[in-house]
């Protein structure tokens, strides 16, 4: 890139922050791009990129953000991107993170970089953290004996930014050069040799450096042997694979262990110079660690924690279940106070009296009136009362990652879910799912094996969330008037959808994929912390975001889109909602509701009240209001006069069809496949009308 | 004598000889430091992933792949 383009994108230099899963890397980016990040998709993937500008004495420095990678093997999409972006976009800098809770393994990437390019900063993260571990590094050694910038950093306690960014200009303006690191392979030296002499000819391998690309070969790399074959330099491919064969005879071992073996050699012996390990006494972060780790009892830690969270914020969220919980003990009064005060009780207050506002001050032009407080007001009363539900999840969730905790609860649940044809790592979209379905398709990403992505694409909307736990309950709570039944049926409701879920997926591994075994888990166990608020309160906001963008915008838009359907007609504005389009709609869709004996007059309210629960869950409660002309969801749902198999079997089907218009759209985006998409909608409508009928007639029997 | 990781009892030191896999996973197992003659801990091994420290660092293993792992006990 020009230095012309590069003034009018508003900025001097580019730094790419390369570094492990785990190293704290978001959280340096964050700090170094004050959280103002652009962020986008690597093109022609879902893998995230991001990027911010920071000004520091006078140079416009830009940050990008790389994918967390354990090398530089091109095994995995993150590792192609990263290696690609260094190499064909040349950076200025690279930051190469070190963990210094872990500089033994955390020191190799780095090391691997420098054999591709001299142009690298190390940057140590969590230096606060050595003390507590009895760790202690000597980075001016390290520097020297690297050649190239050794800094130690802690982002959240902001030691070592000033350096970095000292640093990265002093380099820039002093256009310093460092040497290439050359790591001697012993044995395998004569075969980099030749392979370095066939490579010269290729046209396509230009631009890496030469010895780089012998070694990567040697070693057996997918991406290049492919560019190799793809831009017709076959002689050149062939040659190599001769060579490495010969390793193969020669030595007795395949070459990339052995040029692993000695790249790790070669970080261990300079680890063994620069750092110390003194032995300390394990505290509570150690014990807390073991727990989770023990079979049983880490099962049942990780399921107590999860359920208590999960009890807390659903009950200051809508009052459940600690409301029914006082009901069953005969304190009625202080089960309706929760209710009351809960805060989707709160809100839902605000938005009425917001509506009456409106209302009373567009007295003079009623259907403008309506337009705002019956489409837009519930738009945004829709979006924010789901909010605080999303918001407090994603706190727990990001809770549960920063403090390393999450990846354990994933070794724990590992065996259970193999069961199913998944991995422990599922776990986490599973939960995400429990907040809303929108960010869970997108957890899938996390994962590994590439065929249980797709099964959490697929079955992981089945995971009963927010929207559908709000319409269901208020059901239950109308149709069944035990408290008992109420909370049996409530826990029947995720029951189903996380087994649905489990035997979906397991359905799609085994027959759509016809993968016997199950994914296979490699996780890197963090060490436990307590939780650094600024650094969850990021993780909590990025996912809210998600779903702010996606399911709110799509939320806000349709509520628009209901109000038009339910007030206008063949004739125009109509007052009446049974003139609307909407009522034509549900009269269209009502004979799929005779077998469920609903009486024709509720058949198409109840139709039409679905047929806008595809487009967003929480309508199904406000389309019964409206329609039934009444601001209280009770009355509505009264009026409806189910009987109790009929309430069950709709209470069944909502959980289990297509969550909402915005996870039809994100399963889209992640899968990139239309043919999946509209097979996923029909499956799930399917599903849940089977399961429906079947129960209605069971329990019409008893 | 060669063992599979997934037959040492918790506690054990042993050394990384082979890794029976494919190319990608066996790969990734070595990025992450489990090349051999590295010696490894088992920290945890019952019924479920095997809990090793590799190099300072805590890893899970599931029990299909930790069976490909191939090692030598060491003298305690």
């Amino acid at each position: 890139m020009s230095s012309n383009d590069r003034m009018t994108e508003g900025y001097d230099v580019t730094v790419a922050i390369v570094g492990n899963p785990n190293v704290g890397k978001s959280t340096l980016f964050n700090v170094l791009t004050g959280e103002l990040a652009h962020v986008s998709n690597w093109p022609g993937t879902t893998v995230a990129r991001k990027e911010g500008v920071r000004e520091w004495m006078g140079v416009r420095i830009r940050f990008v953000d790389l994918p967390g990678i354990y090398g530089l093997s091109a095994s995995t999409l993150e590792e192609v991107i990263t290696r690609e972006y260094v190499v064909n976009e040349r950076p200025d800098l690279i930051v190469a993170l070190v963990d210094a809770t872990i500089p033994e393994r955390s020191l190799y990437l780095p090391i691997q970089l420098l054999e591709l390019t001299p142009n690298v900063v190390i940057v140590f993260t969590k230096v606060d953290e050595m003390s507590r571990l009895g760790i202690h590094i000597h980075f001016d050694k390290l520097e020297a004996m690297l050649g190239v910038p050794v800094i130690p950093t802690s982002a959240i306690k902001g030691v070592g930014i000033r350096d970095l960014l000292n640093t990265i200009v002093e380099l820039t303006r002093s256009k310093r050069k460092f040497k290439e690191l050359v790591i001697n392979y012993g044995g395998l030296e004569p075969f980099i040799n030749e392979i370095s002499k066939i490579v010269v000819s290729s046209k396509v391998l230009k631009p890496y450096p030469t010895r780089w690309v012998a070694i990567r070969l040697l070693e057996g790399d997918k991406r290049l042997e492919e560019l190799l074959m793809s831009s017709n330099e076959l002689d050149i491919l062939n040659s190599v694979l001769e060579v490495r064969e010969s390793v193969r005879r020669s030595i007795g071992r395949d070459p990339s262990e052995l040029a692993m073996g000695v790249r790790y050699e070669f970080v261990s012996s300079i680890a063994k110079e620069v750092v110390v390990r003194v032995e300390r006494k394990g505290g509570s972060e150690e014990l807390i660690a073991e727990v989770f780790q023990k079979p049983v009892l880490g099962v049942l830690a990780s399921s107590l924690l999860l359920l208590t969270s999960f009890m807390l914020i659903f009950t200051v969220n809508t009052g459940f279940p600690l409301n029914m919980i006082f009901r069953f003990l005969g304190l009625e009064g202080l089960a309706e106070f929760l209710e009351t005060y809960s805060l989707s009780g709160v809100l839902g207050h605000a938005f009425n009296v917001a509506s009456d506002y409106v209302r009373g001050l567009l007295h003079y032009n009623p259907v403008l009136a309506s337009l705002i407080s019956d489409g837009v007001l519930v738009g945004v009363g829709a979006v924010l009362s789901f909010l605080p539900l999303i918001l407090m999840v994603f706190f727990l969730l990001a809770l549960l990652e920063d403090s390393g905790l999450a990846p354990r609860m994933a070794v724990s649940f590992h065996n259970l879910l193999s069961r199913f044809g998944f991995s422990g790592s599922s776990i986490y979209p599973m939960l995400i799912g429990v907040g809303c379905n929108v960010p869970a398709v997108m957890g899938s990403r996390i994962l590994l094996d590439d065929v249980e992505r797709r099964q959490v694409i697929f079955s992981v909307p089945f995971i009963p969330c927010q929207a559908r736990f709000i319409v269901t309950s208020a059901l239950v709570v109308s149709y069944f008037k035990s408290p008992t039944l109420q909370a049996v049926a409530l826990l029947s409701i995720y029951l189903v959808g996380v087994l649905t879920f489990l035997l979906s997926g397991l359905l799609v591994r085994r027959v759509v994929y016809k993968v016997r075994e199950s994914p296979e888990l490699i996780l890197e166990l963090p060490l436990i912390h307590t939780p650094k608020l600024k650094v969850v309160w990021w993780i909590t906001w990025d996912y809210t975001k998600h779903f702010l963008r996606k399911a709110g915008l799509i939320i806000l838009t349709l509520s628009v889109v209901i109000w038009f359907i339910t007030n206008l007609g063949p004739n125009g504005y109509v007052g009446d909602i049974t003139e609307s389009f909407g009522a034509m709609i549900g009269r269209f869709l009502a004979p799929i509701l005779t077998p469920f004996d609903i009486p024709s007059g509720t058949d198409w309210v109840l139709a039409l009240a679905l047929f806008q629960g595809f487009v967003a869950k929480e309508s199904v409660l406000d389309t019964l209001a409206i329609l039934y002309g009444t601001a209280d969801i009770g009355d509505a749902i009264n009026s409806l006069g189910l009987t109790i198999p009929q309430a069950y079997a709709l209470i069944l089907f909502i959980t289990l069809y297509v969550p909402c218009l915005a996870t039809v759209a994100v399963v889209y985006q992640e899968s990139r496949s239309l043919k999946m998409t509209v097979l996923q909608v029909i499956y799930m409508v399917g599903l849940a009308y089977i399961t429906a009928l079947t129960t209605y007639y069971i329990l019409k029997i008893i | 004598m060669l063992k599979p990781l997934t037959e040492l009892p918790k506690g054990s030191k042993v050394k990384v000889v082979d890794i029976v896999a494919g190319k990608g996973l066996r790969d990734r197992l070595l990025q992450m430091g489990l090349t051999p003659g590295t010696i490894v801990e088992v920290v945890e091994n019952s019924s479920g992933p095997i809990i090793l420290s590799v190099r300072g660092v805590t890893i899970a293993l599931g029990r299909g792949m930790a069976s490909k792992v191939l090692v030598e006990e060491l003298q305690t």
